[in-house]
């Protein structure tokens, strides 16, 4: 694959330990700079203690659900993309994951390629609006 | 943005066990239902039908059949009156006649001409003016005392010098205290039927006596003359029933009558049979004659008006009920019709929904099947793609034998996971062939415990309180499931403790109800979770742990055996869970007996 150097942190947020390391271990190989959350409280808190750039967010998590922590999230820094991941198929699920304003999402399982993809994506978009917020700002 | 079709998740599930055996949508019931609603509205369009016809044309009919008896009460006492009427006029007519043709003899005797020996000329002149008055005398002679006729004027001149003094009339008026009489049509000497008008008067003591015959065929003539009314036919009968006068068609003197007046009521009307036709006969004695008047009309022409008025009163009621019964028919049957329709689109709207929310909840079901199957496949994929990276040089990872087996076993893992949450899917809808004994709750409890202890409760410092009722009846269940319903309980309860507490376990039997509660000092459960913790796929437990699905099917078991699960739970405090069994007392009763 690409091994290439990414240097830019990912918060991957699960309860599944070892679906999360799992894909840590995929993501880190791969040039990220892996940060790892086991449930909403524990990936608000990284947020606040280190920003990623981009955060992967699982929804269906006991204790603090996937869209309240993406609110959260977004509360703490509003540039932060997030791309969320899903067990749940329906479309009304999908159209309202969008509408908050998540980056994108995907159903899991999940396809390694494709998660980087997006992330890769998140993150352009990301440096993409700090760049416009600079330019506005001056 | 990318859309997911939802629909090819149903796709993996086989037709067959796509809706659950309780409530499914079965194109053959509905078809019975669509038969039940038409039957149900046939038989009130019926009853509608011959309840309103019945309303209408019963009183209708039974007030028509009143007036119909009335009207041809009336009809027929107006017949008979009005041929009554007929007979009196006719009969004071012939009274009238018969007065007069009296009072012509009388006027022959008290001429200034007349003379106690009468010359032939006079006698000739004497039936000239009678017959001037009436061409029914036939011929005129006088008797004198002794009752020899002294003198005659007309066609039998034998009859001349002939001795009376014998005959019935002569003897008959001789003693009557009236000066005339009318005779009874007899043959008498000439042997041709004919009556008699004689006249008596009294000179020097001695009675003389005039008299003239009459042809009864010119009187017959009047009687036709003088005779009224549609087909009557008129008739002049002796006191003993022998025709005086009569249609020489229809009989002939000296023939008796059909029809004998009642000597009780010697005036009325009557009905009588004759050549099978029915008669209305009116009669009334002539005050001049013996004689009595019949006035005849077949019943049919009497009653023609009624008759002809009866049929249009019949005719108009049977058009009318006929027309009110077409009219009550066809409006009930659109009325049903309508109401049938939309009793049967309501049907099938209801059977539309039930089948529309059966597909829902299969969808429902469908996507926490998903969600929970998606867990391990993900950790699968995962893993899988960790050890690809392992093989990939680029990586230059560890790829040694032993780091892909731990992997390999880790895919393991989760493939059993999910093989489990199948497996207890397919004992979800499972129809279990019951293998009911007679179960002990406490020993039950006590092998679940005990089994809990070597691995779930293991890990913990978790104290069981027993609080077990030695005296607990035994219940006629299947064990294997009751056994899993305490387990799930209290690997719950024992989750719920995050390392030290205590799970109590008591047991009592109240009335036919055997309880057992199962109280943890645990976290509890959250007011709003509450309603949903015996929802499938519904679980708090995060990790992979819990697949949602314990106290679903203990919910669904305890159903099943007729009981249910009751609920308590305190956050910060802990959580109470009674399960109420039903003791069968027909399964009591076959154990005690199978004891002794």
């Amino acid at each position: 694959m690409d091994k290439k150097q990414r240097e830019f942190k990912v918060l991957l947020v699960d309860d599944e330990d070892i679906f999360r390391e799992a894909t840590a271990r995929q993501l880190s190989v791969r040039g990220f700079i892996v940060l790892t959350a086991d449930s909403g409280e524990a990936a608000v808190e990284s947020v606040k203690n280190d920003p990623p750039e981009v955060v992967v967010l699982d929804q269906q998590m006991p204790g603090m659900h996937g869209s309240d922590t993406f609110i959260a999230i977004k509360k703490i820094d509003p540039l932060i993309e997030v791309i969320m991941l899903t067990g749940n198929t329906s479309v009304d699920n999908a159209i309202e994951l969008m509408q908050m304003g998540t980056f994108d999402y995907l159903m899991k399982p999940i396809n390694i390629d494709e998660l980087l993809y997006k992330i890769e994506d998140a993150y352009t978009r990301k440096k993409l609006n700090e760049k416009q917020q600079r330019e506005a700002g001056q | 943005m990318r859309v997911w079709d939802t629909s090819h998740l149903l796709d993996d599930i086989p037709a067959h066990k796509q809706a659950s055996a309780e409530h499914v949508y079965d194109p053959a019931d509905s078809q019975a239902n669509l038969y039940r609603i038409r039957f149900h509205f046939k038989q009130l369009q019926a009853r509608l039908i011959l309840g309103l016809v019945l309303g209408f044309l019963l009183p209708n009919a039974l007030l028509s059949a009143y007036f119909h008896f009335q009207f041809t009460h009336t009809l027929k006492e107006s017949a008979k009156l009005s041929l009554a009427a007929v007979a009196e006029s006719q009969k004071n007519t012939i009274d009238l006649y018969l007065q007069e043709r009296v009072v012509n003899l009388y006027n022959l005797f008290h001429s200034k001409d007349f003379s106690l020996n009468p010359t032939q000329e006079q006698m000739d002149t004497l039936l000239a003016n009678l017959k001037h008055f009436n061409d029914g005398f036939v011929d005129v002679g006088f008797f004198d005392p002794k009752g020899v006729q002294i003198a005659y004027a007309g066609p039998f001149h034998a009859l001349l010098g002939m001795d009376y003094s014998h005959e019935s009339w002569y003897r008959n008026l001789l003693e009557d205290h009236r000066n005339y009489l009318i005779s009874d049509i007899y043959l008498g000497f000439r042997k041709i039927p004919h009556f008699t008008i004689a006249i008596k008067q009294v000179f020097d003591n001695q009675t003389y006596m005039m008299r003239a015959s009459l042809d009864p065929d010119k009187f017959y003539i009047f009687l036709r003359a003088i005779s009224q009314g549609k087909e009557v036919e008129s008739t002049l009968i002796n006191h003993e029933g022998i025709y005086q006068v009569v249609d020489p068609g229809r009989s002939q003197f000296p023939n008796r009558s059909d029809f004998i007046p009642p000597t009780a009521s010697p005036a009325g009307v009557e009905e009588f049979e004759r050549d099978d036709q029915k008669m209305l006969v009116a009669f009334t004695p002539i005050k001049e004659t013996p004689w009595t008047l019949l006035a005849m009309q077949p019943v049919s022409v009497a009653q023609a008006g009624m008759i002809k008025a009866r049929l249009v009163l019949t005719i108009s009621l049977v058009v009318i009920s006929l027309l009110l019964s077409a009219i009550i028919f066809f409006t009930i049957k659109r009325l049903v019709d309508r109401a049938r329709r939309m009793a049967e689109k309501g049907q099938q709207l209801q059977e539309m929904l039930a089948h529309a929310s059966k597909l829902a909840s299969i969808g429902e079901l469908a996507a926490g099947v998903a969600h929970e199957i998606n867990n391990p496949l993900a950790i699968i994929m995962a893993t899988s793609g960790v050890i690809r990276d392992m093989l990939n040089p680029e990586f230059e990872l560890d790829h040694s034998p032993e780091a892909i087996y731990k992997e390999l076993s880790v895919i393991d893992t989760a493939a059993n996971r999910a093989k489990g949450i199948t497996r207890k899917l397919q004992d979800m809808g499972k129809s279990r062939v019951p293998s009911v004994v007679e179960c002990d709750v406490n020993a039950l409890l006590g092998e679940v415990v005990a089994s809990l202890k070597k691995v779930e409760l293991k890990p913990k410092h978790i104290e069981i309180a027993n609080n077990l009722a030695s005296d607990l009846p035994r219940i006629f269940a299947e064990p294997e499931p009751l056994r899993q319903v305490f387990a799930n309980i209290l690997i719950n309860a024992s989750d719920a403790i995050d390392d030290k507490g205590t799970i109590s376990i008591t047991t009592e039997a109240k009335e036919d109800t055997i309880l057992v509660t199962i109280t943890d000092s645990g976290r509890g459960i959250p007011p709003e979770n509450l309603p949903r913790i015996f929802n499938p796929f519904f679980t708090t437990k995060g990790g992979g742990r819990g697949t949602g699905l314990g106290l679903s099917i203990a919910a669904s078991i305890v159903k099943y055996l007729g009981g249910v699960i009751r609920v308590n739970s305190i956050p910060g405090t802990g959580s109470s869970f009674t399960i109420l069994l039903p003791i069968n007392a027909q399964a009591q009763k076959t154990i005690k007996q199978h004891d002794k």
